[in-house]
């Protein structure tokens, strides 16, 4: 784990909790990384770290990646500090690195968010976080996890929030961004789109409200 | 050459004249004093007595002189009858030993939850007792700079009770305030300080800098900023040069500035910010800001090369940590400290609380607010005060307010009557004559 001293400046962060496998997305951060400097003039440390979501550090980290195949069960640390976090104004990002809402990752996660704030609420398509720096009019663009019928073979329109005010404070995924956005660097160079715009999206969010 | 026997008949004379005029002097006072006697009625009166005493004095007495000796403050209407008397002829003297001089302000916090600043000055170490009209809210003893306290909207006056003194003051007018201006790029400092002040109650307009293709703008951000929509407009860092003029003739015309380090180097601020540059920097401790001493662990640009007329708000040791300044008939406030947002994220139980409070108050220091004023209510702010101006000094401690009229003899007088006497003593004790 790398610790990046407390500044202005954007630090993109992986959650560690204790019973999954957090870093299955290893490559994801830089991919967002390179984005968000590209298309903006944000502030950000070039390299991201990864957090334990039991630990005092993860308040210095207004917003946080969560990924995993494997079954979510926090402790009691793990907990209190995520509820307090999303309280404060952290944003986390819950992504289903399965792409299966039968899976064990998906059953297990909305089961530890559901107990901490109540059932998720289903995000209008025309949230502004959908048009906050580019725009997707449709809602949440499709991944290619989805368009191949992987997983749970559905595409998944929606995305699910938890809310504190008005505010996304936790937005759920099951479209499997992780797969999606985790690839090479070399690649990006060779697509014909930027797939990983909708990131850099959920960062300027989460930096702005 | 004198006869014998002249020089004896001489002294003899002289004795008599002496004798003659030490009681013809005597005799002139005793006359005189019994005339002014038998004009003069003076009249007195203990505290509790007074108001009974008051009606008497007013109709069917009418002494040329009162004295009263008063345990406490008396109310406005005590105090006005008095001076009343005072105008109508009669000599009104006082003495109030245990009264300490004790006054009490009061005026609107510039937040939208509402509250009231109480400032109650009193003799160092005195216990001052504040009270509504519902009880009493709270005590303490006051420091060199009397007792300061914050209290919440519904109190409308405030009695500040020190000893036998109350004083007591209404609030006079209500703030009307704007909204609130934050420029700065998207960053956590800039997310925190809009999602704290909104979550105060404040309304934001926000110009978020993101791209040089475009930006998050909340509410009606136009070019234009004037005190008719803004009471504040706050530079987070330097994206807000691109409203530089526009905020600098803001702030001349009124309205409050707040400026963050980062926002400090804008050319157009120069002219305005208390500080002329920032120090070195003193880096984040990393540790978790406690909710007794929160900034001490945050980033400090310390402010240096201060303008002469900057007023200095808070040091972290040596260093100026805010500072804030008049510019036209606006203000400016400079903070040292950097992303004060860690404070809200990583800090205690009430850290959220805390930082929406302390952005709350900076920017409520510098805030244009238009002014609503509220009925009129009676009170008497500063009771001793009043006191003087009604009825003049006091007699001084231990004086009988009444002393000095009737009865006393003159100094000089007591002086030439002993001495007369002592001279025609020791002349006929020289020339042996008992």
């Amino acid at each position: 784990m790398r610790i990046v001293s407390p500044t202005g400046k954007f630090v993109f962060a992986t959650v560690e909790y204790a019973s999954g496998d957090w870093e299955s997305a290893p490559a994801l951060p830089g991919n967002l990384i390179d984005s968000l400097v590209r298309y903006t003039t944000i502030e950000a440390e070039p390299a991201g770290v990864s957090v334990r979501l039991d630990s005092a550090e993860v308040f210095n980290y207004p917003f946080l990646w969560l990924t995993g195949h494997l079954p979510v069960r926090f402790s009691d640390a793990e907990r209190q500090n995520l509820k307090r976090y999303v309280e404060r104004g952290g944003f986390i990002m819950v992504d289903d690195h399965n792409h299966d809402i039968t899976g064990i990752f998906h059953q297990t996660a909305t089961a530890e968010i559901e107990r901490l704030f109540g059932k998720m609420k289903r995000l209008p398509n025309d949230h502004e976080i959908y048009r906050c720096f580019f725009e997707f009019k449709g809602g949440p663009p499709h991944t290619q996890h989805e368009l191949n019928g992987w997983g749970d073979d559905l595409l998944h329109p929606y995305l699910d929030a938890v809310l504190v005010g008005d505010r996304i404070g936790l937005l759920y995924s099951s479209k499997d961004y992780s797969s999606e956005w985790n690839f090479h660097p070399e690649t990006k160079q060779h697509m014909q789109q930027d797939i990983t715009k909708f990131g850099v999206n959920l960062i300027v969010y989460a930096l702005t409200r | 050459m004198p006869s014998p026997g002249s020089g004896p008949r001489a002294r003899v004379a002289l004795e008599w004249a002496l004798r003659l005029t030490a009681f013809a002097l005597l005799g002139w006072y005793l006359v005189d004093a019994l005339r002014e006697g038998g004009q003069e009625r003076v009249e007195r009166a203990e505290h509790g007595a007074l108001a009974a005493e008051l009606r008497r004095w007013s109709t069917s007495s009418a002494p040329e002189r009162v004295a009263v000796t008063l345990a406490h403050s008396p109310e406005g209407r005590e105090r006005d009858w008095l001076g009343a008397l005072a105008g109508a002829g009669t000599e009104v003297g006082w003495s109030g030993p245990e009264l300490l001089p004790t006054a009490v302000m009061v005026e609107p916090r510039a937040d939208p939850m509402g509250g009231v600043d109480v400032s109650a000055s009193a003799p160092r170490g005195a216990t001052v007792t504040l009270r509504d009209s519902l009880g009493e809210l709270g005590s303490a003893p006051a420091s060199e700079w009397g007792v300061g306290a914050v209290l919440p909207a519904s109190v409308r006056s405030v009695n500040a009770a020190v000893g036998a003194v109350t004083a007591g003051a209404a609030l006079e007018d209500s703030l009307s305030l704007r909204r609130l201006m934050v420029v700065g790029a998207a960053g956590w400092e800039t997310k925190f300080v809009i999602a704290a002040l909104e979550e105060r109650g404040w309304d934001v307009d926000a110009h978020v800098v993101v791209s040089p293709k475009g930006d998050v703008k909340q509410g009606d951000v136009g070019d234009r900023l004037d005190t008719a929509r803004y009471s504040v407009v706050l530079a987070v860092d330097s994206t807000a040069a691109r409203y530089g003029e526009s905020i600098a003739r803001f702030v001349r015309q009124g309205g409050g500035l707040v400026l963050w380090p980062s926002a400090a180097g804008v050319r157009a601020f120069a002219g305005v910010a208390p500080a002329a540059t920032l120090g070195e920097r003193i880096e984040d401790t990393g540790r978790v800001p406690s909710d007794s001493a929160p900034r001490e662990v945050l980033e400090l640009h310390p402010l240096t090369r201060l303008s002469d007329d900057a007023e200095v708000l808070e040091r972290r040791g040596s260093a100026v940590a805010i500072a804030a300044r008049r510019v036209g008939i606006g203000r400016v406030l400079q903070l040292g400290y950097a992303n004060s947002w860690r404070w809200r994220m990583a800090g205690g139980t009430d850290a959220p609380e805390l930082h929406r409070q302390w952005l709350t108050d900076v920017v409520g220091r510098v805030a244009y607010t238009g002014r609503l004023q509220l009925p009129p209510r009676p009170t008497t702010s500063a009771p001793l005060v009043a006191l003087f101006d009604r009825l003049g000094m006091p007699a001084t401690d231990g004086q009988d307010p009444d002393e000095g009229w009737g009865g006393e003899v003159p100094g000089w007088l007591f002086f030439v009557i002993g001495a007369c006497l002592i001279a025609e003593w020791a002349s006929r004790r020289v020339r042996g004559v008992r």
